[in-house]
């Protein structure tokens, strides 16, 4: 099977360029992933993040055949060939398919990941209804891959002042959280002119997102809670 | 340390039709916005009683920017709508997004061979 | 909304195409009712307060949505601050000199 692989070797000083491999998989070997492995057997010097291998970590998030997906769970019949890997766009390459993940992991900072709530703890937990422990469901399973703000267009254009859409859908995870007692603080934050409104609901995190989730609803119903809270 | 590369060889993405409907939607706004001195020139020449008749060459610019007019407004109505919530699940977008591009495309054509 | 929020334009972006979607609306209805209108009768008719009133709200619409569309695409590709107040300048002035052109066009048609 053939691939063209985006290699960059950052001591080498030369810029990245796209590298031919022929590797033929074993019986039960279907993935992506395990033709990178392959791969990796011929040429020693690829470099590229895996982990959990079952598509739940997000480590091997990278672009294939011009998408965004984990290549765990690529299955190498749904790429026509030649499969073209690449880094995630729009991500400074660390080397080859490895990118620096800190700003995006900036970001998920900056909108504070955590429950914020002041009030004495209770004896046992912060009690749920179930109503209210579903609004949390689409968005508590993100796995922080990046394939959603590495497909993001205007992520892209400002990296360094856009959240993102996976940031955002995690502000709105604790935004909705019943649990949580500074929404106003969190919307506050977010009424930036660049942090939240650079979305142009183009949707292409939606579109990539390897476990079915949907920013760009989490990032319009912040837009409403701000529009409700203003007028 | 030098600066790092970033992937971005536009070529190479594949872009889902609603990254089309939304670069096309940037696209005719900008040349809606070039084309707006010379609709103020069109209101003063009409105002001035001047005829409006479209010289010849004219058809193909005034075709492109009905092509403007049209998927603009249509792909602003598309965003209003998923806005208020209506047809924002990915299936349904999916769907609107065609529906303006073929839309502007087939008022831009009417406006060619009018 | 702060002073420099971005919930403003985004607002106004949205009000400002509703006003023109009710154009584009009445437009369609007029047409549908008839042939346009002849050259001397929208004459008289923009001469008129009430006309001319209604062509300045449709430039006013027409140009607050383009200013808060062309910022978002400076804002969006335009990054050393200096450059970028420069071209948001320039936007601006270009946007309200259309405007007043559009003003004095319809007040020296009226007298």
């Amino acid at each position: 099977m053939r691939f063209k692989v985006y290699r960059f070797d950052p001591e080498s000083g030369a810029k990245p360029a796209f590298q031919d491999y022929d590797v033929r998989l074993a019986p039960g070997e279907h993935k992506v992933l395990d033709a990178l492995v392959r791969i990796k057997e011929q040429d020693d010097s690829l470099s590229f993040r895996r982990s959990c291998r079952e598509g739940v970590c997000g480590s091997d998030a990278m672009n294939i055949n011009g998408r965004n997906r984990l290549a765990c769970i690529t299955d190498v019949t749904e790429v026509p060939e030649p499969v073209v890997l690449a880094p995630l766009p729009g991500f400074p390459v660390i080397r080859d398919l490895v990118v620096d993940m800190t700003m995006f992991f900036k970001h998920y900072h900056e909108i504070r990941p955590y429950l914020v709530n002041d009030e004495p703890p209770p004896e046992r937990e912060r009690l749920q209804s179930p109503a209210e422990r579903e609004r949390l469901n689409g968005l508590y399973e993100c796995i922080l891959c990046a394939c959603c703000t590495g497909f993001c267009p205007s992520y892209w254009w400002n990296p360094d002042k856009f959240v993102g859409p996976a940031g955002l859908l995690q502000a709105e995870r604790f935004i909705t959280d019943s649990r949580d007692r500074d929404t106003a603080g969190r919307l506050a934050f977010l009424d930036d002119v660049y942090k939240l409104y650079r979305c142009r609901t183009i949707m292409n995190c939606t579109e990539v997102c390897p476990k079915g989730l949907s920013p760009a609803r989490a990032i319009e119903h912040i837009k409403v809670q701000l529009l409700k809270r203003s007028t | 340390m030098s600066a790092r590369p970033v992937f971005l060889d536009l070529r190479r993405i594949r872009f889902p039709v609603g990254a089309i409907a939304s670069m096309g939607h940037r696209i005719s706004g900008v040349a809606l916005a070039i084309a707006l001195p010379f609709a103020v020139l069109a209101l003063q020449r009409s105002l001035d009683g001047d005829s409006l008749a479209l010289a010849g060459w004219m058809r193909i610019p005034a075709a492109l920017l009905a092509w403007a007019a049209a998927h603009h407004l249509f792909a602003g109505i598309r965003h209003l709508l998923m806005e208020a919530g209506i047809g924002s699940s990915l299936p349904a977008a999916r769907r609107s997004a065609y529906a303006a591009l073929i839309g502007g495309a087939a008022i831009a054509l009417a406006a060619f061979v009018a | 909304m702060r002073l420099f929020s971005g919930q403003r334009a985004f607002v106004l972006q949205r009000l400002t195409a509703l006003v023109l979607l009710a154009y584009v609306a009445g437009a369609l209805l007029r047409l549908a009712l008839g042939a346009p209108p002849e050259l001397a009768a929208w004459r008289a008719w923009a001469a008129r307060p009430a006309g001319a009133a209604l062509i300045a709200l449709l430039a006013a619409a027409l140009l607050l949505h383009a200013w808060v569309g062309l910022r978002d695409v400076v804002l969006d590709y335009v990054h050393p601050l200096a450059l970028r107040l420069a071209v948001l300048g320039a936007a601006a002035a270009a946007l309200a000199f259309l405007g007043l052109w559009t003003a004095l066009i319809l007040v020296s048609h009226a007298l």
